[in-house]
């Protein structure tokens, strides 16, 4: 254990001198040739397939930058991707952050950790490192707290739950040119749909002109969904909220609701989030019971995003772009656009530029609403949901209509 | 009960935890220091679950129910309340003592294997339960204002300080328990439990403080943990891993000390963050197997945990060769009888049937103060099920004992014990890895309220039964003969009125017999009545002054011995008619 001890101390001792050498060098030196951003997201564990799309899309969104001469303003500064793993755990999600921040402590930004614990107990650590931080975690508290540093470019969890069933409706609406009155909730009771629904409950749904027909709660896993859906059959819902969470409960009331003859859109199903358009899931879950399956996300791929995809195709290997890597890629772009406007690698006159940015191009553009600006408490404003549905084995959005890449699939009755 | 002091390990801890604290002031990055709060956090959850399980060897699955307790009294008391955990920490300690009292109440009627699993279902109907409740994810808030009143501080020194000085109030709840009559029950139970109900222990009280004082020290951990990390969810602080991780630091520290716990967590917890840092995203999941594999390897090296297995290797396991001349029982076996009194202990009608065999029919016999009464009959006869029922391990089917006159129906054997009826078992049932002294003192709390009191009558029945020159030998390394004299004098040193001897004599050789016997012999000069179950004749008839006989559960016989023994039903009984029939005859 001394032995250990001293070890520690060694490290602690070549952190400082690496700190002081760093502080100390004179300021005429030619601006830094590397600047690290870094990446803390689950990478092994139940959620370490999403932490490697988040990589994928932010060593992407890095390669290009590099490609295209780097940060201009800091003498063509090359960017570099560090990345600390999350693991299944806030204490490891909190270490790996911490232990991140320690090794580099020249990092100037980053992106992480998915998960919203995670994310919570990471941003405890990059605010009081003063780093600037990203994340498409939807929970209000983690911009909640007061955090001067942390950025939240998806709507909340509240805002979600908020506008998703008008959102719903509008899009019913414009398509069918019905207005649907009967709603139907069949969901499991993790933090994500107890969130989204528990305001529709509250008399949301009323104020929609809608009833709520059947509701249907369960504790993961589902056993049997029969019973479950053959309540959703009798009750004869216009809309079905089908909100599980896990994969094999997703595979379970899908069967089903292809076995009663209300899969394939013929009963508009929705789902929350954007784990309900892997590619995985294709693969467990298979097309034909996907096929018109609709999920609401914070980002997903849209007719801007069309080159993006193909080069993210080529290069990765997947089918598509999903959530995580389309909003780790724009993390980084907004970090590079921060970067050149600063002209500095100092992360408060970093933040300072994120706090300024008010844009609609460039990375702005991969987000729906369109723009890149942060509220007091670092949510992007007009940061609205996107609707995506399960057409032939791809999930393609359907709404915002401006920049949908398809047309909904909806009974028209 | 040798080292009784605390302070030497308290002074050995503190110089520890000094150390501890300096190694926070050298390494000036905040991930190491946020190790130092770590372990040390860990490090008491495990000395909480050894404070019960590694004590009283009752394994507990579930610690991670009172872990979890604590944390969201400390977050929610927090996000909710705007209640200090400074508050915050001692108010989670207290609910989960209650949770302890609660949880182990109905929980004790299991054992063992069922015991363990039983526990096993608390955190998980928690985790449902604080799910359900809309706890799914409870987030510190930040307070600019007043951090230190809120427990955040950007010094993350202060916290090791404060896990600390929680981790030391653990140690130092764990060292009291571990050197008291608190320690000793619960280790006699873990050895055996039966033992220590009939030497008078009250098991479930004891076990029930352990549980919620170990409730207690977990809760705390689990308020500061949730102080560390700002973060709570169901899984986090009620998930299997962390009822895993309090059983793994201390069985593989070294359950059954407080340092087991201390070890394992220094070890474990810097292990494991290392392994996930460094191999984590190289080859994902790697960490867990590079763990279980070096955690399984220290468990086949070392058994007992790495501290017990230290400490073997320091002190060579065989023990110092016991001096050769014992020293004679201090009671002279010449010492004159007092003459038989009134009844001491009146069987009524008793009867005891298992389905429909009557192990025990309607059995009716007194024993009078002074006397020594032998209780005889072939196997079978039911003999210990009537001593069974007589300490209260059974509970009779129909009939009724009083002893001095009061009712003993629904009396655990430990109230039985505590009103003057000692006993020894058939098959010695000693604890093993205790001293002999440390297994006689047991015997004793029964009738001491201090124990330096229960270890001068444990030293006094150790002499009074010539055992004293093996005091400090532990309780496996004696031969036959001394663990017969060894139960003995622990039920001596309750300060019984009556004992009841199971076949004390049970695999001796006739030296050795003829040592107990005299011990026996003296036994109502000094007050104590005595019931024995013998099979060895000769020495029943020298010893007893009256013979009871059963057989088929049924009384046969009652009355002086010589006469007894000559009794055609007697004969029968154990030799069959036809030597019956040749005895009367002849």
């Amino acid at each position: 254990m001394n032995n250990k001890i001293l070890t520690r101390r060694g490290l602690g001792r070549i952190a400082v001198i690496a700190s002081a050498a760093g502080l100390a060098r004179p300021a005429l030196a030619q601006a830094p040739r590397e600047i690290k951003i870094g990446l803390v997201t689950p990478l092994s564990g139940a959620w370490a397939k999403s932490g490697e799309l988040s990589r994928m899309g932010m060593e992407m969104a890095v390669d290009e930058v590099n490609r295209d001469g780097g940060i201009k303003s800091l003498g063509g500064a090359r960017l570099r991707l560090v990345t600390g793993d999350c693991g299944d755990s806030p204490e490891k999600a909190k270490s790996a952050a911490q232990r991140l921040l320690s090794q580099e402590p020249d990092i100037v930004g980053g992106a992480g950790a998915y998960v919203s614990s995670f994310t919570l107990a990471v941003t405890e650590v990059t605010e009081r490192a003063g780093v600037p931080w990203f994340t498409l975690s939807y929970a209000d508290a983690i911009t909640n707290r007061g955090f001067r540093y942390v950025y939240q470019t998806s709507p909340t969890a509240q805002t979600q739950a908020e506008e998703g069933l008008p959102t719903l409706v509008e899009l019913a609406e414009k398509t069918t040119g019905r207005k649907p009155t009967r709603l139907g909730i069949v969901m499991d009771n993790t933090a994500s749909p107890v969130n989204f629904t528990r305001g529709l409950r509250d008399g949301g749904a009323q104020k929609l002109g809608m009833q709520i027909v059947v509701d249907e709660t369960f504790t993961p896993p589902l056993a049997d969904a029969g019973p479950v859906m053959q309540r959703v059959r009798s009750a004869r819902p216009d809309i079905l909220l089908l909100l599980p969470t896990a994969v094999p409960d997703i595979k379970l009331t899908l069967e089903k609701l292809n076995e009663i003859g209300l899969g394939k859109g013929r009963l508009p199903a929705i789902n929350n989030g954007g784990p309900m358009g892997s590619p995985d899931l294709l693969r467990v879950v298979g097309k034909d019971m996907l096929e018109g399956v609709m999920f609401i996300t914070a980002t997903w791929g849209n007719k801007n995003t069309q080159a993006l995809n193909d080069a993210f195709r080529e290069r990765t290997g997947e089918a598509w772009i999903t959530q995580d890597s389309l909003s780790n890629y724009a993390h980084v772009m907004i970090l590079r656009d921060a970067l050149e406007a600063a002209a500095s690698t100092d992360r408060d006159k970093v933040n300072t530029a994120i706090r300024a940015m008010d844009s609609t191009t460039g990375a702005a553009t991969l987000f729906p609403g369109g723009r890149v600006k942060f509220d007091e408490r670092g949510r992007r404003e007009g940061a609205a949901l996107v609707i995506a549905q399960w057409q032939n084995g791809v999930p393609v959005s359907i709404f915002p209509a401006d920049s949908a890449v398809a047309q909904p699939i909806w009974p028209r009755r | 009960m040798q080292d009784r002091s605390i302070l030497r390990p308290l002074g050995i801890f503190l110089l520890l935890a000094l150390a501890w604290l300096g190694c926070g002031f050298v390494v000036q990055d905040a991930y190491w220091r946020l190790m130092l709060t770590l372990v040390p956090i860990w490090a008491l959850l495990g000395v909480a679950w050894n404070i019960f399980s590694g004590y009283s060897g009752l394994v507990s699955f579930g610690h991670a129910a009172f872990f979890g307790l604590g944390a969201y009294v400390v977050a929610l008391g927090q996000a909710r309340l705007g209640l200090t955990p400074w508050l915050g920490i001692p108010l989670g300690a207290l609910i989960g003592g209650l949770a302890g009292a609660a949880i182990g109440y109905p929980t004790f009627r299991l054992r063992g294997n069922y015991f363990a699993l039983a526990m096993l279902a608390y955190p998980l109907m928690l985790v449902s339960l604080f799910s359900w409740m809309g706890f799914q994810e409870v987030s510190v808030p930040l307070h600019r204002e007043r951090p230190g009143w809120y427990m955040q501080f950007a010094d993350g020194r202060v916290y090791i300080a404060i896990a600390l000085a929680l981790l030391a109030i653990g140690f130092i709840a764990s060292l009291l328990v571990e050197r008291s009559r608190f320690g000793l029950s619960l280790l006699a139970i873990k050895q055996n439990e039966l033992a220590a109900e009939a030497a008078g222990i009250d098991t479930v009280r004891w076990k029930l403080r352990a549980m919620v004082l170990s409730g207690a020290l977990a809760a705390a951990a689990g308020g500061l943990y949730a102080v560390v990390l700002l973060v709570v969810t169901p899984n986090s602080v009620f998930g299997l891993v962390v009822s895993a991780q309090a059983m793994i630091l201390a069985l593989f520290g070294g359950a059954g000390t407080v340092w087991g716990p201390l070890i394992g967590a220094a070890v474990l917890v810097p292990l494991g963050e290392t392994l996930q840092a460094e191999l984590g995203h190289l080859l994902p999941g790697i960490q867990g197997v590079i763990y279980g594999v070096a955690v399984i390897t220290v468990i086949l090296a070392a058994p007992e945990g790495l501290y017990w297995k230290l400490r073997d290797m320091r002190r060579p396991k065989v023990p110092a060769a016991a001096p050769v001349t014992p020293a004679p029982a201090t009671m002279s076996p010449d010492a004159p009888c007092p003459p038989v009194g009134e009844p001491i202990l009146e069987v009524t009608g008793l009867s005891k049937s298992y389905g429909g065999v009557g192990a025990v029919s309607d059995v009716s016999f007194t024993v009078r103060q002074g006397e020594i009464l032998g209780i005889i009959g072939p196997n079978g006869a039911g003999k210990t099920t009537l001593f069974n029922l007589l300490n209260g391990l059974v509970q009779p089917s129909a009939g009724e004992v009083r002893f001095e006159g009061r009712n003993l129906a629904g009396l655990r054997p430990n109230r039985i014990c505590r009103l003057g009826i000692s006993r020894t078992f058939q098959v010695v049932r000693a604890f093993p890895r205790m001293s002999v002294r440390e297994n006689v003192v047991v015997g004793a709390f029964v009738a001491q309220s201090t124990d330096e009191a229960a270890t001068r009558a444990a030293e006094a029945a150790l002499a009074d039964v010539g055992m004293a020159h093996r005091a400090h030998a532990t309780a496996d390394t004696l031969t036959n003969r001394e663990l017969r004299l060894m139960e003995l004098a622990r039920a001596l040193a309750s300060g019984p009125r009556m004992i009841l001897l199971d076949e004390p004599l049970a695999g001796l050789g006739s030296t050795d017999t003829d040592a107990l016997m005299d011990v026996v012999r003296t036994l109502p000069a000094r007050g104590i009545t005595v019931v024995i179950i013998e099979h060895s004749m000769p020495a029943m008839l020298s010893l007893v002054g009256r013979l009871v006989v059963l057989d088929n559960g049924r009384l046969l016989a009652d009355g002086p011995p010589h006469e007894v023994v000559r009794q055609p039903a007697v004969v029968e009984a154990y030799l069959g008619r036809k030597w019956a029939k040749a005895d009367a005859e002849g």
